[in-house]
């Protein structure tokens, strides 16, 4: 089996083959909950849009959403401070060791999560036992055009570095993995490593509030190491011991 | 043969005057007649059972078969499932009916090797739920799989690409389990039938005749064929009962592995075999008065001893499933996790709280309050309501554990209820098919293991000791 | 060499070439041959080649962010944003992010169309030349004060070209309009600068130096003026100091996506915004012992806060964080300017950053950069001028009226009767590129080219500290047999002959930017510089425009501005209702998102609704009247009803319902069309002192219908409200 393809629990030692570790900080103070990255995200790979019954319902297929809760009442009432939530891409992840078929794996040299569309069978247990509930399921042909004639030209700007999921198809946030692999090329070609600030994915390059970055966090001389190390930053469901790579800095003074 | 004896039943004064004739181990009938009698009751076939089995086939075609191209064709958005309920009917229906596949094991394996006698005439019936349930739940896996054309990939063949499935996943150990489970139960289906079919083979004519000529596979009823057919049945006998006890317990660790509020439970293994037990014991008994109250010469096979039986052990049964539910809720009520308390307040409190004590009185409050009476126990009808209304509340176990629990997660930013849409119709569908494959059954094969019943009234005779007279068995081994 | 090329590596090599070639060829005359597919039927194993980078300029609404947009193959893949403009620096709002969906969306108009009547969706397709002949027709054959032009927000340089015509021709000057300038209350703004500082011009609020925003009712995170610039500004009041964070007062009736941000939000009353801002002048004048200015003198503590429903100890606890901080800005915006008194509150709150001393300087207010090519900033229209207009096309002595970039019959109140007027006139010719209800009241429909296909540059008004012209060039070539207005304008004027076509002589569209960038060449201080105009132009469209260097910002003085004498009252409110109507620009889908899918399915930031219209009403009013979520129910106020579902909004005054602006067209293609209901049907013509639409000043009455009418949120409402509602 090839190293990527490897579940975490077969590597004793996952450091060992880490060429760098890709995290992402989101700063909750500055985030203002405008949905840049929704739709950034959305544009960059190829999420489809699944229409007002079904977006209703649950069924709405963005890789990330913003949560807001409230805090007290009127006229006391804050909205907690905007929480961009997106697959997590765990060290250990919860999803990877539930698929039946290796959908989910792990990348061992990157720590990231990786989701293979076209192995994936539909069973839905990752998105189950994902406990940030990060995933998104195809429960139609949201992007079949012979199904939704609108997409006859829709389908024009669509990436075509990204796969087009079909229905029964598991999919979750990559961490943009296209922009992730072009910088490794783009590095392996000219024989140095990748520099900081090199890899922005869709959601960090839009956000107009710079609330987002992204970076190698194994790597202390990053951005996003520096951004991750203050006294404000947190993981999700810590207790959970899941080692997400998304660390998010609190809002509020 | 061994000359051990051992009383069946020990008298108090109501039993002493009992009729023996009332126990079908002692009521005798010549072989000719008995097999006469099953066979008669294999061919007879009146317009009602065309009709209930036309209507069922029509059922299958439409409610399963059709709906589930549906399904396939427009994929699971035409289901109620959504986030965060990813799994919905289609997973209680994967539970529920590997629940009532175990009755079947149970039955034979279990009282076989426990040697309880009152098992013999419905041992087939049982046997037959097994298989049958197991067809359903495998049904409704596949109708849960978002691509389902690609299921296959499931299993391990080797390939160019290296490509394997991943044993760390519950889901694959589920997936052997069910796969085992099925072909294990599936051949001790078959190797008590084989008397049966050679008997059938040898009274029928025409295609029938051809039929159970190629199932009986030869068999004659030499002694050497006897004696390896009971080899091979105690060694099923025996393997048979860790495999049983082995699937549910693996069909629970689907939820208790996972990291869920509600689902990671260490409780859950015990507890689903239990639960299994509890729908399959009175999926038996409604299955049981059905066949007794529609097929001829029935009633003299299953008899009120039969229904006790069961009742006893439907009793039993829910005494334990009620200890094993107050384990499952003490558990995370002492852990105190926030996750989980909110959890236990939804089921009892949320939206949907009617479920939880709905469950609640079929599961417990139903066979407590009717199974303690022995006469209660012995009216068929009663038995088969109660069975009914336990079904109803296994189904709405696995719904609240599924489900409902999958509503509540870490993230309250995504709850979401779950409103089932065409799941509604496949679980009708999958009754519909459970119903039908019973009624093809029933007139393809001996639904009474005949040989069993003859062998069960040979061995048993009543003693006379002093005035009481005592129904002992002598072991045929 | 010592390493051996691979097969793969080969491979590679041979597939970039091929793929270059593609591209290098993509746009010659062998794109006739090429067919497009949808990439659904991709062959397998196709490698994808290289991509290749546009500068650009966002259309989706008039800030005129830079973008770059990458594209392969002929086709348009993604918006990024440009970091070299000044105004976004390589950022972009959600509606930036899904221009591409307007650019490839099913509904546009393909061709030049005819209509024999207007309203209906039969349509006759033309050809270009007599589409061209249509227009040289009403421009020649009609007197030119029976010629009107009606325009969008964004300052470019089509309207530059119909400003240049209509003088040559001597017809009005076009009339400039967009819904988000009527929701800004731009006039309102320019009338304050003017009144309190001397001289007119679009405020710069210089957020990022601040330490301390009072925000009145200013959306400025959402919609309003230069969001994404707005947006990078808080990122500095919060951050750009490691020790200190900024901190940020909204004050609003109904909390907005941005009032969500701030750290103390006040439901002041509607209405009650003037007083409110004097009242806090007075208690810092009081706070810093400053011998009480003319301004504030008229202030009355007590009696604002009664106003205002806000308690003397909030009003004195914000007074003193104003007073002590060092950079105290107070902004003026939104509903509060949308009252009948909007004027007053905007001086009002440009004197409270005078009596602070906060103006002309770091973290203050100062006007906005002038733009390149003008001389000074031209305000679009506000509703005065545009119920004007409205007369002055009722009254028939308009025979023809183009209409480009704009969709008035939406977005104006009905009150106003324009599409009445719109029958009064002869000869309605559309440019857009949409079926939007404008284009369905029109005769012809001659489509522009989208934002991405064409050629043009946009004078920014604000965002930016420097002044700024964003430069737009095509990405693709045309998708549909669209055709640059411009084009169509100047073919036209050949056409129809005369002084006109000697006037503007001029072979296409981007030959008359050139003769306009031509002035640039020997500005100082750009970005770029270059010895002559063609070379120019390529810098202009390799860098996405031109800007100065340097901070053109216009430093203010406030002296004056304290001595001037406010008669402060409350607003005054049309109609005999029981709430206030608080409408808001849709933060994500604004004024013309509604027909981007991806837009429509992003939920709003407050309330997470997608898809539809809804309607805020406090949870302990709702209870009075006996509604829950997702109830339909009217809203009646003098000038109309409409109806949309009920969402219980914790964080708005129980007096108060708000409702968003953006669904509720009637035509707009499929995404757009029958989804919701527009508010704008539910207000007067009424207006402020500087002629703004006084669009926050209706009362309306709520009823329930007995209706239902789910609406779709991402939210899921079991874990945020009720029982098992999580903080």
């Amino acid at each position: 089996m090839p190293k990527e393809l490897q579940s975490p629990m077969d590597s004793a030692n996952p450091a060992q083959d880490v060429q760098g570790i890709w995290g992402m900080t989101i700063d909750q103070d500055l985030c203002t909950g405008c949905q840049a990255c929704v739709a950034a995200c959305s544009m960059e790979n190829n999420v489809p849009f699944v229409g007002e019954v079904d977006a209703g319902y649950g069924r709405s297929m963005q890789w990330i959403r913003i949560e807001r809760f409230w805090q007290g009442s009127y006229p006391n009432i804050k909205a907690t401070p905007y929480q961009p939530v997106m697959c997590q891409n765990c060290h250990n992840a919860p999803c990877e060791p539930v698929c039946p078929v290796f959908a989910s794996v792990h990348s061992a040299s990157e720590d990231l999560n990786l989701q293979v569309y076209n192995r994936c069978v539909g069973t839905r247990y990752c998105a189950n036992n994902c406990p940030y509930q990060a995933r998104v399921f195809n429960w139609r042909d949201y992007m079949d055009p012979r199904q939704r004639p609108e997409l006859v030209t829709l389908s024009n700007h669509w990436n075509p570095d990204v796969t087009v999921r079909r229905r029964g198809i598991m999919e979750k946030c990559t961490f943009c993995i296209q922009r992730i692999r072009h910088a490794e090329d783009t590095a392996a070609s000219e024989n140095r490593d990748i520099r900081d600030g090199e890899v922005v994915p869709a959601c960090a390059q839009a956000c107009p509030a710079s609330a987002i970055t992204f970076g190698r966090i194994n790597d202390p001389a990053t951005k996003v190491s520096q951004a991750a190390d203050t006294s404000r930053g947190s993981h999700l469901l810590e207790e959970l011991g899941t080692i997400p790579h998304v660390t998010y800095l609190a809002g509020g003074a | 043969m061994s000359a051990l004896t051992k009383p069946l039943f020990a008298g108090s004064k109501a039993e002493e005057q009992e009729d023996p004739k009332e126990h079908l181990m002692h009521d005798r009938m010549p072989r000719g007649e008995m097999n006469s009698m099953m066979l008669d009751s294999m061919h007879s076939t009146t317009w009602k059972y065309w009709t209930v089995t036309g209507v069922l086939a029509a059922i299958v075609a439409t409610c399963l078969f059709y709906a589930w191209y549906y399904l396939i064709m427009n994929g699971l958005g035409v289901a109620g499932v959504n986030r965060p309920v990813y799994w919905g009917i289609f997973l209680v229906e994967v539970v529920f009916w590997i629940g009532i596949s175990h009755a079947g094991t149970f039955i034979s394996a279990i009282l076989r090797v426990l040697k309880v006698e009152g098992r013999r005439p419905f041992t087939r019936a049982a046997e037959l739920m097994t298989t049958f349930g197991l067809v359903q739940a495998g049904i409704s896996v596949f109708l849960h799989m978002g691509r389902v054309w690609l299921s296959y990939w499931l299993i391990p063949i080797p390939n160019e690409r290296g490509l394997w499935p991943d044993f760390h996943s519950p889901l694959m150990w589920d997936f052997m389990a069910i796969n085992t489970y099925l072909l294990c139960s599936t051949m001790y289906l078959f190797l008590p039938l084989i008397p049966d079919l050679a008997m059938a083979r040898d009274r029928a004519t025409g295609w029938r005749k051809t039929l159970y000529k190629i199932l009986a596979i030869g068999f004659r009823g030499t002694e050497g064929e006897w004696k390896n057919l009971k080899t091979a049945m105690n060694i099923f006998a025996f393997a048979i009962i860790p495999v049983m006890f082995s699937v549910h317990t693996i069909v629970s660790w689907d939820f208790a592995m996972a990291t869920r509020p509600g689902w990671s439970s260490t409780v859950f293994g015990p507890y689903f075999v239990i639960g299994a037990l509890h729908s399959g014991m009175a999926a038996v008994a409604i299955v049981l008065f059905l066949i007794r109250s529609t097929m001829k010469n029935m009633k003299y096979f299953l008899r009120p001893e039969h229904f006790e039986l069961l009742g006893m052990l439907m009793l039993l049964v829910s005494m334990a499933w009620a200890y094993f539910y107050f384990n499952d809720y003490l558990v995370p009520w002492y852990g105190g996790d926030k996750w989980e308390k909110i959890l236990t307040n939804f089921i009892q409190t949320g939206p949907e709280w009617y479920l939880w004590y709905l469950m609640l009185f079929c599961n417990v409050v139903v066979p407590w309050a009717i199974l303690w009476n022995r006469k209660w126990r012995r009216i068929p009808w009663l038995l088969a309501i109660v069975g009914f209304l336990i079904n109803v509340g296994m189904w709405l176990e696995r719904f609240i554990i599924i489900p409902e629990t999958l509503t509540i997660n870490r993230m309250p930013f995504t709850w979401r209820l779950y409103v089932p849409a065409i799941e509604i119709a496949l679980t009708i569908g999958n009754f519909a098919f459970f119903f039908l494959l019973y009624m093809l059954a029933s007139r393809l094969i001996p639904l009474i293991p005949v040989w069993e019943v003859q062998e069960g009234q040979e061995s048993h005779v009543l003693r006379k000791i002093g005035k009481a007279r005592i129904s002992a068995v002598s072991e045929i081994d | 060499m010592d390493k051996k090329i691979s097969r793969r590596d080969f491979l590679k090599v041979a597939g970039v070439g091929a793929a270059t070639t593609a591209v290098l060829t993509g746009c010659g005359p062998a794109s006739r041959l090429v067919t497009r597919e949808p990439y659904t039927k991709m062959p397998e194993y196709t490698y994808n080649g290289l991509s290749t980078y546009y500068a650009t300029t966002c259309r989706e609404c008039s800030a005129g962010c830079g973008l770059i947009v990458r594209t392969m193959q002929g086709r348009a893949l993604k918006t990024e944003g440009n970091q070299n403009n000044p105004v976004n620096l390589g950022k972009t709002c959600a509606r930036g992010q899904t221009t591409l969906e307007g650019l490839y969306n099913p509904d546009r108009v393909t061709d030049p169309i005819r209509r024999d009547s207007r309203g209906s969706t039969i349509v006759k397709k033309m050809d270009w030349d007599s589409a061209i002949q249509v227009v040289a027709d009403a421009l020649s054959k009609n007197r030119p004060d029976e010629i009107a032009f009606l325009m969008g927000l964004a300052p470019d340089h089509l309207f530059d070209l119909v400003t240049d015509l209509t003088k040559a021709a001597g017809a009005a000057a076009p009339v400039r309009f967009g819904a988000l300038g009527m929701f800004e209350a731009r006039a309102t703004l320019v009338q304050a600068a003017n009144d309190m500082f001397g001289q007119a011009g679009l405020p710069f609020f210089d957020i990022g130096n601040a330490d301390l925003v009072f925000s009145f009712g200013a959306n400025f995170l959402e919609t309003w003026l230069s969001p994404v610039a707005q947006t990078r500004e808080y990122s500095q009041l919060r951050r750009s100091n490691p020790n200190r964070r900024g901190y940020f007062v909204q004050f609003e009736s109904r909390m907005s996506q941005t009032g969500a941000k701030a750290d103390e939000w006040i439901p002041a009353k509607p209405g009650s915004e003037a007083l409110v801002v004097l009242a806090i002048g007075r208690l810092v004048a009081e706070a810093n012992n400053i011998t009480l200015p003319t301004a504030f003198s008229n202030a009355d503590v007590n009696a604002a806060a009664a106003a205002a429903d806000v308690s003397v100890d909030t009003l004195k606890h914000l007074a003193s964080l104003f007073a002590s901080a060092g950079h105290p800005l107070a902004i003026p915006g939104g509903a509060a300017l949308g009252g009948s008194n909007g004027l007053q509150v905007a001086d009002a709150v440009l004197a409270l950053n005078a009596l602070v001393g906060n103006v002309g300087k770091a973290g203050g207010v100062f006007l906005s950069p002038v733009a390149p090519l003008t001389d000074a900033y031209h305000r679009p229209a506000n509703l005065k001028e545009m119920s004007d207009f409205v007369d002055l096309l009722k009254s028939g002595k308009i025979k023809v009226l183009f209409v480009h970039g704009v969709n008035p019959v939406f977005e104006l109140p009905k009150s106003l009767g324009l599409e009445d007027a719109m029958s009064k006139v002869l000869q309605i010719i559309s440019f857009s590129s949409f079926p939007d209800e404008t284009a369905l009241q029109s005769d012809y429909v001659f489509p522009d080219h989208h934002g991405l296909e064409s050629w043009g540059y946009q004078k920014v008004a604000t965002g930016s500290s420097s002044s700024v012209l964003s430069g737009a060039q095509p990405v693709i070539v045309p998708f549909f047999n669209t055709k640059a207005t411009a084009d169509v304008l100047l073919a036209a004027v050949q056409k129809a002959g005369g002084a006109l076509a000697s006037a503007l002589k001029f072979k296409d569209e981007l030959e008359y930017i050139q003769s306009k960038l031509s002035s640039l060449i020997s500005e100082p201080d750009g970005f770029f510089s270059a010895p002559e105009i063609n070379t120019f132009t390529a810098f202009f469209q390799q860098y996405g425009g031109w800007w100065k260097t340097t901070d053109n910002r216009v430093a203010l003085s406030g002296s004056d501005a304290l001595n001037k004498t406010f008669n402060a009252s409350a607003a005054q409110f049309n109609g005999d209702g029981d709430f206030f109507l608080l409408p808001f620009v849709a933060p994500v889908i604004a004024e013309a998102g509604a027909n981007k899918p991806h837009l429509q399915e992003t939920a709003d930031p407050t309330t997470t609704v997608m898809w539809n219209t809804w309607v805020e009403i406090n949870p302990d009013t709702a209870r009075q009247l006996g509604v829950q979520n997702d109830d339909v129910v009217s809203i009646t106020s003098s000038a109309g009803t409409v109806e949309a579902s009920v969402y219980l909004y914790p964080a708005i005054r129980p007096d108060t319902i708000a409702m968003p602006f953006g669904q509720g067209h009637t035509a707009y293609g499929q995404f757009a069309q029958g989804r919701g209901a527009n508010p704008a049907d539910l207000l007067s013509n009424s207006t402020n002192e500087a002629g703004d639409l006084a669009f926050a000043s209706m009362k309306v009455s709520v009823k329930k219908i007995g209706k239902k009418r789910q609406l779709s949120r991402l939210e899921g409402v079991l874990g945020i409200y009720g029982k098992f509602g999580q903080q």
